[in-house]
């Protein structure tokens, strides 16, 4: 299992290479002009001279690929350089952010495993019943349902109308569970309808079967056979919501004013601040592979098939 | 339902901010509050903190504000400032002409950054002159100094022992420390600054005690924050808060809403150097055609008046007789005729010798204003036969084709007060805005040019109106702009800030001048 752990994380290596290649490249194709936007933001008029020296300002007047290996020298020793914008270093201001998305995240992921489990347990306990309906309609409005529009109805509702929270700002819980809800909701539904699924699909199995042959109490068998197996794809599932979610926040705490490190990088792209992008697009790469490395940790102990599998392989 | 609400909300309290503070809000931080630098200082912050010599009020018209009273010399080029004997800096330290020649000295040290200004780029040096009195050389005269002395940036003044021990502003300040009405108490990053009253400051002390900013990004979350009651104050241009919006708050009782008078123009700019907006008839013709009343009506609710001009009559120097190209689609279908733009049978669009009448717009694709105004041009042009193709752009390309040259026709906003008429007219004649590119096929441009030139010399009133007269008036003759409507600021504020005041420039918003009722 640890070499397993240390083969991964050491592919993360040229994983980050090859996207930082991709996002500084890409990025200088869009045809975009961060000296433009820079000069526009500070209300000076463009002109030859003032172009070429904002470009001069921005370390954008020397050639590509030297601006590339500068760069890359730079983030090696961890310096993702200073915003265009802000003029402050990059990695102190998504550092500063990043916890405030993390904490919002984290409640969004409580919340989804939180509400689709039970819903979902609900569901396939009561297949083809009204509270299987209700789930499937559920599941079908969240995998619709824009979560910016989710979260405007939201603040309309409960800070406007019945004014039991606080529409925007940053704080503890009561700030939190709107913005989180509003992240959650599609992950939620998606994942109610999975475990809706794979339970029936558990219950069919023949150890299940078995399982009841045995005179294996009721509870026993929808515990520790149909639920527990039911749970797997769900795992695995978990591993891209947390992707969803960390990517939900992007939109999501611009309107709920969250300062978190979605709202700091939707505003670098629409200024063009490419230090902001990348050091960004490097860091939300790291978060992926990691969350995805745990989630595969996760499935070797909770499926021994998995784990055993890959011990006899071994 | 309401014993439950009641509950909850007594189970939970969510700080509300002072009962005696202003609360706005803005898309981002204050920024260090820098007098003497742009990005990322806000300009509304700016305002509050740092004071100009001279104030811009309505219509125009220069007041004196730090400096009592002022001379200038018969040649135009000493400006001899004598400032007010009682003004302090928040931090207690006597503003005098020392601190106005070290503030100017500072904004020299660092000319390359603001040299694109016309002030900065004719001052040759500052001359104390006696403890209160401060005397301002000027390399040639240009008699826009004492309207650009009125900006936000970057010539306010801030305490000598607040800048840096070495090197200049440009680098970065100690501290903020201004003779506004206002001063800086707290700033975190991301979510909020606030700014309390200055103890030291000279005039009327503003009757709230705290104006609270609150980071809100997303004008829709800000209207929503108004509703509730986070904030209680939105001010300000495109981007604070929709028409749609505005417009509902318009008609709710427990809202003041007011606008400004007309601040600066929507103004599209076509290009007389390619065609078919290349030819005289085409340009007129598109003037005839859009229907800039319903623009204003249906789109902006009426909060914006149809533009006849490229200039308000409240603009300096704009209030001239010049003859509207009114909504005709008749007119424009027989200018297109004579100029030989015909429609063959069976076609909606026309054509001259084989060459169809296409035209491309250009508007900035996040601007939701520029869209739809694009899209009723459109289909008014459609009517008379000119086909119009709508190219949407990303931020930085919209504004490197404006200054390319790279469209037919371009939104090109003018810049408002107090930069209308002077710094706007003068911006025409380098290549760095869509004016210059557009009027590059005018016969005519040179002229414009040289009159541009004189009148930013000129000494002289009467002079200078005929001048502006002559340049407004050939831009209009030969339509090389489509003016769309007049922008107002819009502000709304709850009835407890008492009634609202709008200020005179895009970039003041009086703070100050709110008294609870």
């Amino acid at each position: 299992m640890l070499a397993f752990i240390v083969r991964r994380l050491m592919l993360l290596v040229p994983m980050l290479l090859g996207v930082s290649m991709v996002i500084f490249f890409v990025l200088r194709l869009s045809g975009a002009d961060p000296a433009m936007s820079y000069l526009r933001s500070a209300n000076i008029p463009p002109t030859d001279q003032a172009i070429a020296q904002a470009e001069k300002d921005l370390g954008l007047d020397k050639p590509l690929p030297e601006q590339y290996v500068v760069w890359l020298t730079d983030v090696v020793q961890l310096d993702f350089g200073v915003s265009y914008m802000t003029r402050r270093p990059v990695l102190d201001e998504i550092l500063y952010y990043l916890p405030a998305t993390l904490q919002l995240a984290s409640l969004a992921l409580l919340l989804t495993l939180g509400i689709s489990i039970p819903l979902g347990m609900w569901a396939a306990r009561q297949r083809d019943k009204w509270p299987d309906f209700t789930v499937r309609g559920l599941a079908f409005l969240g995998v619709s349902i824009p979560n910016f529009w989710l979260g405007f109805m939201l603040v309309l509702l409960f800070s406007v109308q019945l004014q039991w929270l606080p529409p925007m700002g940053y704080g503890d819980l009561e700030y939190m569970i709107l913005p989180a809800f509003a992240i959650a909701f599609m992950s939620l539904c998606i994942n109610a309808r999975l475990l809706r699924t794979s339970m029936l699909e558990a219950q069919g199995q023949r150890y299940v079967l078995y399982a009841r042959m045995r005179g294996v109490s009721e509870r026993r068998v929808e515990n520790a056979h149909v639920l527990r197996n039911g749970l797997i794809p769900v795992v695995t599932a978990a591993g891209m919501h947390i992707g969803e979610l960390i990517g939900g926040s992007l939109v999501v705490e611009s309107i709920f004013g969250w300062p978190g490190v979605g709202r700091y990088a939707i505003s670098a792209i629409s200024n063009n601040d490419y230090p902001i992008i990348q050091c960004f697009t490097l860091l939300m790469t790291v978060i992926f592979v990691v969350c995805n490395l745990i989630i595969d940790i996760l499935y070797a102990w909770l499926d021994p098939r998995v784990r055993l599998g890959s011990e006899a392989s071994a | 339902m309401r014993l439950l609400s009641l509950a909850f909300a007594a189970m939970i309290s969510f700080p509300a901010w002072s009962a005696n503070s202003i609360n706005f809000s803005w898309s981002v931080n204050a920024g260090p509050l820098n007098p003497h630098q742009t990005n990322p200082n806000q300009m509304y912050a700016q305002a509050m903190v740092y004071e100009p010599l001279v104030r811009y009020a309505r219509g125009g018209k220069v007041t004196p504000w730090l400096a009592e009273k002022w001379q200038i010399s018969a040649d135009g080029k000493q400006y001899t400032f004598f400032l007010r004997e009682d003004v302090r800096f928040s931090n207690g330290e006597q503003f005098d002409a020392a601190a106005v020649k070290a503030n100017f000295d500072q904004v020299l040290a660092n000319i390359k950054k603001h040299s694109w200004l016309g002030l900065i780029k004719q001052l040759d040096r500052i001359e104390v002159v006696d403890q209160f009195v401060v005397r301002l050389h000027m390399k040639n005269a240009y008699y826009p100094t004492l309207q650009e002395l009125t900006l936000v940036r970057p010539v306010r003044f801030m305490a000598p022992s607040a800048m840096p021990d070495e090197g200049h502003t440009g680098n970065g300040i100690k501290q903020p420390v201004g003779t506004g009405p206002w001063m800086r108490q707290e700033s975190v990053l991301g979510q909020k600054d606030v700014f309390v009253r200055n103890p030291y400051y000279w005039g009327e002390k503003p009757a709230f005690e705290q104006v609270n900013v609150p980071v809100i990004p997303d004008p829709n979350a800000r209207a929503l924050a108004f509703e509730s009651g986070t904030i209680n104050l939105i001010y300000g241009f495109e981007g604070q808060i929709s028409p749609d919006t505005f417009n509902r708050f318009r008609h709710d009782p427990r809202f003041s809403t007011d606008l400004s008078e007309p601040l600066s123009t929507r103004v599209l700019a076509m290009n007389t150097n390619q065609s078919p907006t290349r030819e005289l008839a085409v340009r007129q013709a598109i003037n005839h055609a859009v229907n800039r009343e319903a623009i204003a009506q249906g789109i902006f609710y009426g909060t914006e008046e149809a533009a006849p001009s490229l200039f308000a009559r409240n603009v300096p120097y704009a209030d001239l007789d010049l003859p509207a190209y009114d909504y005709s689609l008749q007119k424009a279908a027989e200018l297109l005729e004579s100029a030989g733009w015909k429609v063959l049978k069976g076609d909606q669009y026309r054509q001259k010798n084989g060459q169809a009448l296409n035209v491309e717009l250009v508007y900035y694709g996040h601007d939701a204003n520029q869209k739809a105004i694009a899209e009723v041009i459109q289909a008014n042009l459609k009517q008379v036969g000119i086909n119009i193709a709508l190219a949407a752009e990303e931020r930085s390309r919209f504004y490197k084709r404006q200054k390319n040259g790279e469209f037919d026709i371009i939104f090109n906003n003018t810049w408002g007060a107090p930069y209308d008429p002077h710094a706007f007219v003068s911006g025409m004649r380098t290549p760095s805005h869509a004016d210059y590119e557009a009027q590059l096929g005018l016969k005519q441009k040179s002229d414009i040019d040289h009159w541009i030139t004189q009148v930013l010399k000129s000494q002289d009133d009467s002079e200078r109106q005929t001048l502006y007269s002559s340049i407004l008036t050939t831009l209009h003759e030969q339509a090389v702009y489509l003016p769309v409507t007049y922008l107002r600021v819009p502000g709304v504020a709850k009835k407890e800030l008492g009634p609202l005041k709008m200020g005179a420039t895009v970039f003041d918003i009086p703070f100050e001048s709110f008294k609870p009722e």
